[in-house]
Order: C-alpha cells, then sequence, then structure tokens
C-alpha cells in the first residue's frame, strides 16, 4: 500500500471514528508509523508473532497505525478474562467442566481485542505451568481463574506476577505449597521443597548461572549451579505457613473449599503464623545481593510469613538470571527458538531497565522481543531463525484468518489435547507439553540448535493434526448443510470469488498464513494442483480449490515452521 | 517434583542433546540433580520374541465379585459382608488351584466367567490377590495412625490410575513401567521407525517412556492422513508429494519433511503387513464367534476388537521386525455404583471371553508363551455397598493369562472379607493391599527381561516389599 493510499485509509477511518480515537489514529499514522510496517506481509508477520493469527482487517489496521500506536493500544487494553464465561454458562445451569474452560480459551483467541495480552498469558501458560492433569487443581473454575491472572498481569510487573502465581491457590495445591508447614522433628514433617525447587529452576533463574546474553557461565568449563540443595531448603522454609483464604489454624492440616466455599478457589492463599518456619533461611547468593550471604535472618514477627515470602521473591527477582530467563523463554514462545545471544540480551537489558529505571516491566519486555530487528527483519535474524508452530497455534490462525464461529456464537473445542497433543494448562507436568532444551535427534541435535515443539510432534499427532485441518476445512465450513448450528464454520464464501483465479487466492493465503514467504516452487506445486479443478463444477469446484489451498499450505513444510 | 523424576527429565534432555552445544550446560544440570545417570544396560539384540498386553480396566473393578470364596465358613463371611450385592454361592464356578491359597479358603469365579475358568484350569492364568498402589507394606493399625505414609488421593480414579501405571504411588511423573521397559528394549527392534509401545486405546501413562513414546492406533487399524489417502485424493496426493520431495533450506523443515515421511511410513506399514492377517479369517475371527456363540444379539465388544487387532499384530511381528512389544487395551465400564449385579456380570462375561478368545488365538499363532496378558485398574471396590452398587476401594484382585504364567494359583494373600474388625480394611470397606502394584509390575517385567541391575530403576521402591517376584511368570523361552 503507498503512501497516499495509507494516509486516505487512515482519513476515512478516522472520520467514522469517536473524536478521541481519531487523535490516536492521526498520532499514529502520521507521527509513529514511521517503524512500519511497510507492507501487509511485514503486518502479517508481526501479527503471527504477537497475536493468534492475521486477519485481513488487522493486517490493514496496523498497516494504518504503525507497529507502536497498536503495541500502545493493545497494552491498554482491558483483559478478556475467561472466568466470566465459565461463570456465565455455570449461572444458565449447565455443567462447566475443563471443556468450557477450553471452550472460552479458544473463543478468546479467536475474538477477544486484546490479542496481545492473550497470546503473551498463552507464552506464560508454557513457563508457569500448573495443569488439569493434576487432580489437585481439577477445578474448571480454579484453573480459569489462574489463567485470567497470567492475562491481567501480563504485561504488568514481573516481580508482582510472581507474587501472586506464587500465591494462587492452584498454584498453591499443584506445587503442594499450600498446607505446608514449618520443620516438627517430633513429629517427622519437613517442609515440602517442591515449590522452592521449581520457581527457581522454571519460573525464574534456572540451574545454572547465565552471562546478560543467556549464555552458561563457566568455571573451568563447567557450569556454575546457580543453588544447592541448601538453597532449595531455605525457600522451603519460607513457603510455610500458607493455606486457603477461608482456612482457620485449628484446621489447618484439613481445611478444603466444599461446595459452598469454592471462591477459596480464586483467592489468594493467606499466612497462619503458628505454621511459618521463623528461623533463618539460606536465600540464593550472588553479586550484588542485597542480602549478607543470601541469609535471610530470623524473623518471630508477627507477619514473618509475609515479610519473608516477599524478601525471598525479591531476592529471586533481582538475580541476574531473570532477565535473560525470561527472555530466552518469551522469544521462544513468540518468535524463535534459537535467538542469537544478542537477541537475547537486548530483551534481558528492557527487563532489567525499562528505560525509565523500572525492573521487570513485562509490556518493555515483550515489545523488545516484537520489536527487536531480529523479529522484525528477516535478513536480520540467523538463517536458522523461526519455530516449529505450536499444534494449537495452527488452529487458532486457520480460524481467525478464516473468520470461523458457530451459529450459536460458541467454540466447542474442549479436547485439542486429542489431536495436537496441547490445550491450555493442561501439560502433563510443570516441565510443559515440551522443554525448552528439547533438541531432536538428528541434523537438528548435531548442529547445536533446540526444537522444544518438535517434542511432541510424534507419528500420532502429526497424523491427527493434518486430519484434523483437514476437517475444518473440507468439512466445517459455513453453509454446509450438514452441520449443525453448534458446529464451528470457516467461511470459505469470503474467497469464492478468488478461487475462479487461483494465483490470486494463494496470494491472499500467502498473506494471511505465511506472511508472503511463500516460494516459488511451492507455489507451483499449488497452482498446479488447484487448476486441475475444472470450474465447470461450479462452487462446488470453487470450493474444493479454496480447501485445497487451505489444507495443502497448512500441512506444508514451508508453512509449519515458522520463519 | 520427585528426585527421580528429575533424574529422568535429566536424562531425557542429555539423550536428546548429548551431541550439541548444549551438552556442557546439561552436564551442569546432572551434577545439580546429584545422580548418577544409569545408562540402559540391559539391551538385547536378537533374542526371542516377547510381548505384554496390558488390558486396563477403567473405572475400578468390583474383583471382590469376580473371585469368590465358596467354602460355607468363607462364603458366610462374603455374604453378610456383601448382603445384596452377594452372588448365590450356587452359581460361582469352582476353581482348584494347585496349591492352596494363603487364607486356605476356596474360590469360585464369577457364574458369567466359565471362559476363565478354562483357562485357569488349564494352568494358563493365575489371579493375585489384593493388589493395589502402596508405598510401604501397612497394617490397619499403622494406617489409622498415620504413622506410615501412603498413596495420595486414594480413592480418585485419574490419581490411582496414575499410580498403577507408574506404578508408583509418590510421583506425578507422566511415565509409566511399560514406557520404562521401551526405553531399555526399544534397540532391541530391527524396525527402525514403529513405536515399539502401541496403544489400541488411545493416551495412557503406561506406555509413556522416556525416550520411547507409543504409537496409537485403533482396533480398526493405523490412522492414516486421509485427504491422501485412496483413488479418490490422487491429485491432493501428488501435490503433497511434491512438497514433501523439495529440498529445504531451513533444518526445521528437513526435519518436518523427514518426520512427516517416517509417519507416512509407518501407516503403511502396518496396513501393508495387516492386509495379509484379515480379520475375517482364522484365527482371528474366533472373536466373532465367540460372541456369536453366546447369543445371536451380542457383539463383539470394542475392547475385544482390541484385543483382535492385537493378535493381527502379533502374527505380523517378523514382518514388522518387531522382537520387543507392549501393547495397551482398554475395557471401560468398571466404576459401578449402580446396578452393580446387572452391568458387573456382563463385564465379567466380556472379560472372561475375551482373554480366553485371545490366548486361543496366540496359541493358534504357536506364540503364546511369548505373550503375556494382565490387568491393571485404578482401584477395587469398597465391600460394602450404597444400595445397589460400590464405592471406590483400594485393592484388588488382578488376572495373568499367558503360556509363560505359573496358573492355576492364587498368588498373594487374599483379605479377610469381614464387615466389622476386619484387619485388612481401612474402616469403610476399602481393602488394604496385600501386594503392592510393584510387586505385580516387577514379576512381569522379569518375565520380560528387565535385570535386577536395572530393577531399582524402574521399580525404586521395590526393595520395600517383601518379594521382587511373587513367582507367578515361568522363565520365557529363549
Amino acid at each position: 500500500m503507498g503512501k497516499g493510499r495509507l494516509a486516505f485509509a487512515a482519513l476515512a477511518l478516522a472520520l467514522a471514528m469517536p473524536a478521541g480515537a481519531a487523535d490516536l489514529l492521526f498520532k499514529a499514522s502520521f507521527d509513529e508509523s514511521a517503524e512500519g510496517p511497510y507492507n501487509e506481509y511485514d503486518a502479517a508477520r508481526f501479527l503471527t508473532q504477537a497475536t493468534f493469527g492475521p486477519t485481513l482487517g488487522e493486517i490493514q489496521r496496523l498497516q494504518q497505525i504503525g507497529y507502536n500506536a497498536w503495541l500502545n493500544e493493545q497494552v491498554a487494553m482491558a483483559p478478556t478474562l475467561h472466568t466470566p464465561y465459565l461463570d456465565f454458562r455455570d449461572g444458565l445451569g449447565e455443567d462447566v467442566y475443563q471443556q468450557v474452560r477450553q471452550e472460552a480459551w479458544f473463543m478468546r483467541a479467536v475474538t477477544a481485542p486484546d490479542q496481545l495480552r492473550q497470546r503473551v498469558a498463552f507464552a506464560l501458560s508454557e513457563v508457569l505451568v500448573v495443569s488439569d492433569q493434576n487432580s489437585a487443581v481439577d477445578d474448571a473454575f480454579a484453573l480459569a481463574n489462574y489463567y485470567d491472572l497470567l492475562l491481567q498481569r501480563g504485561l504488568g510487573n514481573y516481580r508482582q506476577l510472581l507474587r501472586e502465581v506464587t500465591l494462587h491457590a492452584v498454584m498453591g495445591n499443584y506445587l503442594s505449597m499450600r498446607g505446608n508447614q514449618k520443620e516438627n522433628v517430633t513429629e517427622n514433617i519437613r517442609p515440602d521443597e517442591n515449590y522452592a525447587r521449581e520457581i527457581m529452576q522454571l519460573f525464574s533463574i534456572g540451574l545454572v548461572m547465565l552471562d546478560a546474553n543467556g549464555q552458561p557461565v563457566l568455571s573451568g568449563g563447567q557450569p556454575v549451579p546457580t543453588y544447592t540443595q541448601a538453597t532449595i531448603r531455605g525457600f522451603a522454609r519460607v513457603f510455610t505457613g500458607w493455606n486457603w483464604s477461608g482456612c482457620t489454624a485449628n484446621e489447618y492440616e484439613w481445611c478444603y473449599p466444599d461446595d459452598t466455599h469454592q471462591v477459596w478457589w480464586r483467592q489468594p492463599m493467606v499466612p497462619f503464623a503458628a505454621f511459618h518456619e521463623t528461623g533463618s533461611k539460606q536465600l540464593l547468593n550472588y553479586t550484588g545481593v542485597s542480602l549478607a550471604g543470601g541469609l535471610l535472618p530470623a524473623n518471630t514477627g508477627a507477619n514473618a510469613a509475609t515479610a519473608d515470602l516477599d524478601a525471598a521473591l525479591d531476592n529471586i527477582f533481582n538475580h541476574p538470571n531473570v532477565g535473560p530467563f525470561v527472555a530466552k523463554r518469551l522469544i521462544e514462545r513468540l518468535v524463535s527458538s534459537n535467538p542469537s545471544p544478542a537477541y537475547v540480551g537486548r530483551v534481558a537489558a528492557k527487563f532489567a531497565n525499562n528505560g525509565s529505571g523500572v525492573r521487570g516491566d513485562l509490556a518493555a519486555v515483550v515489545r523488545q522481543v516484537l520489536m527487536d530487528p531480529e523479529a522484525r527483519k528477516r535478513a536480520s535474524a540467523p538463517a536458522n531463525a523461526g519455530k516449529l508452530r505450536e499444534p494449537l497455534l495452527r488452529i487458532t490462525q486457520l480460524w481467525r484468518g478464516m473468520d470461523a464461529r458457530s451459529g450459536d456464537n460458541r467454540y466447542r473445542e474442549g479436547w485439542p489435547d486429542y489431536y495436537g497433543g496441547q490445550a491450555a494448562l493442561r501439560a502433563p507436568t510443570v516441565f510443559n507439553f515440551f522443554l525448552p532444551s528439547y533438541s531432536l535427534p538428528g541434523e537438528i541435535a548435531a548442529a547445536g540448535l533446540v526444537s522444544p515443539e518438535f517434542q511432541i510432534a510424534t507419528d500420532t499427532f502429526i497424523t491427527r493434526m493434518s486430519n484434523e485441518i483437514a476437517g475444518k476445512v473440507y468439512w466445517f465450513w459455513r453453509g454446509n448443510p450438514e452441520l449443525s448450528a453448534e458446529d464451528v464454520t470457516v467461511d470459505l464464501a469470503r474467497d469464492m470469488s478468488l478461487a475462479n483465479t487461483p494465483s490470486k487466492l494463494l496470494d491472499r493465503y500467502d498473506l494471511l498464513f505465511m506472511a508472503g514467504a511463500m516460494s516459488a516452487p511451492m507455489r507451483q506445486i499449488l497452482l498446479d494442483d488447484l487448476n486441475q479443478i475444472d470450474l465447470s463444477g461450479g462452487d462446488d469446484a470453487r470450493r474444493e480449490r479454496i480447501q485445497d489451498a487451505l489444507w495443502l499450505m497448512l500441512n506444508s513444510p514451508e508453512y509449519v515452521v515458522e520463519k | 517434583m520427585t528426585n527421580r523424576s528429575r533424574r529422568e527429565f535429566v536424562r531425557n534432555a542429555l539423550c536428546a542433546t548429548a551431541s550439541s552445544a548444549l551438552f556442557p550446560a546439561m552436564l551442569g544440570k546432572l551434577s545439580l540433580a546429584q545422580a548418577a545417570i544409569t545408562p540402559g544396560t540391559s539391551v538385547l539384540q536378537g533374542t526371542g520374541y516377547r510381548a505384554l498386553v496390558c488390558l486396563y480396566l477403567y473405572g475400578g473393578n468390583d474383583a471382590f465379585n469376580m473371585m469368590v470364596p465358596r467354602d460355607a465358613a468363607h462364603y458366610a463371611t462374603y455374604a453378610a459382608t456383601r448382603s445384596a450385592l452377594a452372588l448365590p454361592a450356587a452359581g460361582l464356578l469352582p476353581i482348584t488351584p494347585t496349591v492352596a491359597p494363603a487364607d486356605g479358603a476356596q474360590y469360585g469365579l464369577h457364574p458369567r466367567m466359565g471362559a476363565l475358568r478354562d483357562v485357569f484350569e488349564s494352568g494358563k492364568a493365575a489371579i493375585v490377590a489384593n493388589v493395589g498402589p502402596l508405598l510401604y507394606p501397612i497394617t490397619r493399625a499403622q494406617f489409622e495412625a498415620g504413622s506410615v505414609p501412603t498413596p495420595a488421593q486414594l480413592y480418585s480414579h485419574s490419581d490411582q490410575q496414575l499410580f498403577w501405571q507408574t506404578p508408583r504411588a509418590d510421583t506425578s511423573e507422566r511415565t509409566g513401567w511399560g514406557g520404562k521397559l521401551a526405553d531399555l528394549f526399544f534397540a532391541s527392534n530391527a524396525n527402525p521407525i514403529l513405536s515399539m509401545n502401541i496403544s489400541l486405546d488411545g493416551e495412557n501413562v503406561y506406555q509413556a517412556g522416556v525416550q520411547v513414546s507409543p504409537y496409537f492406533m485403533n482396533a480398526g487399524g493405523a490412522e492414516t492422513i486421509w485427504p491422501i489417502e485412496g483413488e479418490w485424493a490422487a491429485r491432493r496426493r501428488a501435490a503433497f508429494d511434491a512438497l514433501y520431495a523439495r529440498n529445504y533450506a531451513h533444518p526445521f523443515e528437513r526435519a518436518v519433511v523427514q518426520k512427516m515421511g517416517r509417519t507416512r511410513a509407518v501407516s503403511a506399514q502396518l496396513e501393508d503387513a495387516l492386509a495379509a492377517v484379515p480379520a475375517d479369517t482364522a484365527p482371528f475371527n474366533r472373536f466373532d464367534q465367540a460372541w456369536a456363540a453366546l447369543s445371536p444379539a451380542r457383539e463383539v465388544p470394542w475392547f475385544a476388537r482390541q484385543l483382535q487387532m492385537v493378535a493381527r499384530l502379533l502374527a505380523v511381528r517378523g514382518t514388522l521386525e518387531m522382537s520387543r512389544q507392549i501393547f495397551f487395551v482398554g475395557m471401560g465400564g468398571f466404576d459401578t455404583h449402580a446396578t452393580q449385579l446387572v452391568d458387573h456380570g456382563e463385564l465379567m462375561e466380556d472379560l472372561a471371553l475375551a482373554l480366553k478368545t485371545f490366548h486361543q488365538v496366540t496359541t493358534d499363532l504357536a506364540i503364546a508363551d511369548r505373550v503375556t496378558t494382565f490387568t491393571a485398574s485404578e482401584f477395587g471396590r469398597s465391600l460394602t455397598r450404597n444400595e445397589d452398587g460400590t464405592d471406590h476401594g483400594w485393592g484388588s484382585h488382578h488376572l495373568v493369562v499367558g503360556g509363560s504364567v505359573n496358573g492355576r494359583r492364587i498368588y498373594g494373600r487374599p483379605p479377610s472379607l469381614l464387615a466389622d474388625n476386619n484387619p485388612d480394611d481401612t474402616g469403610y470397606g476399602q481393602v488394604i493391599p496385600t501386594t503392592s502394584v510393584e510387586q505385580y509390575a516387577a514379576t512381569i517385567a522379569k518375565w520380560y527381561g528387565l535385570s535386577d541391575t536395572d530393577r531399582a530403576t524402574v521399580f525404586p521402591n521395590l526393595s520395600r516389599f517383601a518379594s521382587a517376584d511373587l513367582g507367578f511368570m515361568n522363565p520365557a523361552p529363549a
């Protein structure tokens, strides 16, 4: 789109908008869009990383307002939460189990306006993992509430996010911090080390010391551990004395929310002084640590549990690993499995200081992840940049790109793990669906690359994903008389006129699904297929061209590896 | 996460990255895990075929109505406790173990399990009494005092399913003992692409290993990518093939091409092999014949169709170049909270007939002594009843069938069935297991070839129990 057309489009849009929005739009269009996107392909590529998939409308709009204005809008936008939807269905007297939570997830992913927030929350849900596969937390409302926390704090400060995650009843039950109590030698009780271990290994600093670019620090050729068993014991002692909001000291060891106290699942855990370890605790010790030697002194004060918790979270949060650790996790989920150290370093620097002296500002971190030259310019990225698309993201991209909806606006997609090995908050363990360090044996491992998403690309799931996308394209299309109002359908009618000219059809899908990166040989293979479908077949033939174009593209090597 | 599962996690990561630049980082993880990594030491090459078939009874089988005491004294206790759910003594099918069971009782099988009685009396089926997940041996007094740890979330379907399959009652890890055996044995298969573990009933923890992930197929055959299958798909298949025949610049794209090729090769290989052994030919049509003989109205149940597919796969093991395999079959409907007498009877009949028929087919295939089928189920039912059904229990009897089974015996100690002051009861009719799942599983795994040195890797808590080998398996043929 040329500059003149862009300005005209912005003007036309502005005229149709409220005054405040128009100001914003003009400011964005004429003052801030110098950073791009410079064409629709750049816009689509950005939206693939920052949302659950580009739509024609959002591509156009991003081109009009530019990256910065788009990001500002998204960061300012209120979260579209999941729990209210479960409450709504519950209020209708329906049974609400995990499938309704998955429905809420798909509905938000496909339709919510706060796409950046939704996408980042999903990324965080694969780092700060809880799962309905653990029966201690298999309450759908509780898990939705945990997801809402990720939505509400995902673009806030990591310190606050970490605190609220730590005290969430779901996490408390998932990693057995709730009900944890101080050492009692006579009864042979020792503080549970589960949460102490995972908050360090998986949520904040990892196992080995990292430099500012996320590379392991070596000493004598060996990586340097971030903590010892003594540190784990120290944190285990910190995380004692917390329980359900409605618990009492007398009931500490057995309180549990019955049907009339389900709200406990949605309230942060609260401290119980009698069960909190008041002695000193060995915490992390690192250069620049504020506690001398990383040792938290004994505290017998009335608020010791809370004070210890905050001191311990500060101790973790200020560890130099947190920035590069979080940077890597977010880059992996949004942009690329194998970022250059410099890219990690630039994002980590934003974590350390958002430009205003604030540490842990996730909005600034996410902005850097997305606006970094290595994310924005293919030419700036290493040759191996990119990632295997996650199964859930393949589904949402199809549905957003093809305006999928059902007759009653519901998204009954309760068991995507059946075909993709993945569903929101349904990882098999706290180690997520796949490990960040997973490296597919063979060429990828030999090259020293990691390929996390390949870990769930098993024979079964490769087959089922191919078939699932086929079902969603060849069968679940709007207007298929065999379907019911409950079925989620893609809108093929929109593209029927393009189907008369296969190259135009491919142009559109190349934009929506591959950000214009389809190679000439791949295009030719698809054209050869589509041209064999004789248009004398009328609408059926046009539809088949669309369906073939979609299915072949969405299952092609060039597509499934997002670059 | 426990140290144990952490160790496996690390080992997985290590295996995956052994040749990569991440190796030093992984060594760091190793030292932190404070664990020696035991390399797989018992990988067998070229020895005789062996297969395990895990028949999972979803819902919790009421085995206290599957095997019932029939001598007067023990039956009276049973009848008093079970009251309206007690099976009439006259209908029980007597079994005659060659060694008296530990409680000295005489037993009979459920009246509709005549097929199983035949196999038991022929010496090819054994009953293992009162098995369940345990952390340590535990008495009722210890249970009530809370002085000996017990598995978390007793009586919960999902947790106890996990503990039966891992089979460790102290972990939430999602790998099972079938998967861990596969990690040790998969290299003995000449077939480089077909997983050693095949599930006929979808996802399960039992077959998930650290390195080996199970292959899912169904009773009808391998799952295939249907838009490129068959005559009608020729045009699209040509395009798809062309996309996957290109040379790609990105190593991830090359990996995708390789994986897709492998996936399609596996399903094609299975379909080709299975075409030689159609389900409607002998001996596989025994399943249809068995249920037709039962009643013209009865259809072969789905889990029996799964066993039929396992039998066909066994028949083509040579074509598929497999020497070690583990199969998973699932049967549902056991959560008999209500109308138990009617529902459970039919389940017992189907179960018995399926086990007998499958064993017959393996005998026809001259492979019966190389195939061991065993039941698993998250728990037994409560001895007490709720109106016309039972609640979730803990310990339960299990069945092991195959040519290598030292059968016609009841292993382990059957529990007391007393309603009151029962030393084997938690107090609510939920029976404390007298044999742990690890003992049960380890006995089968030993037959399968698990060495004593690797035993602790797969069954780390086994040493807490009196016996690592319950004796119900004869040595496997060479």
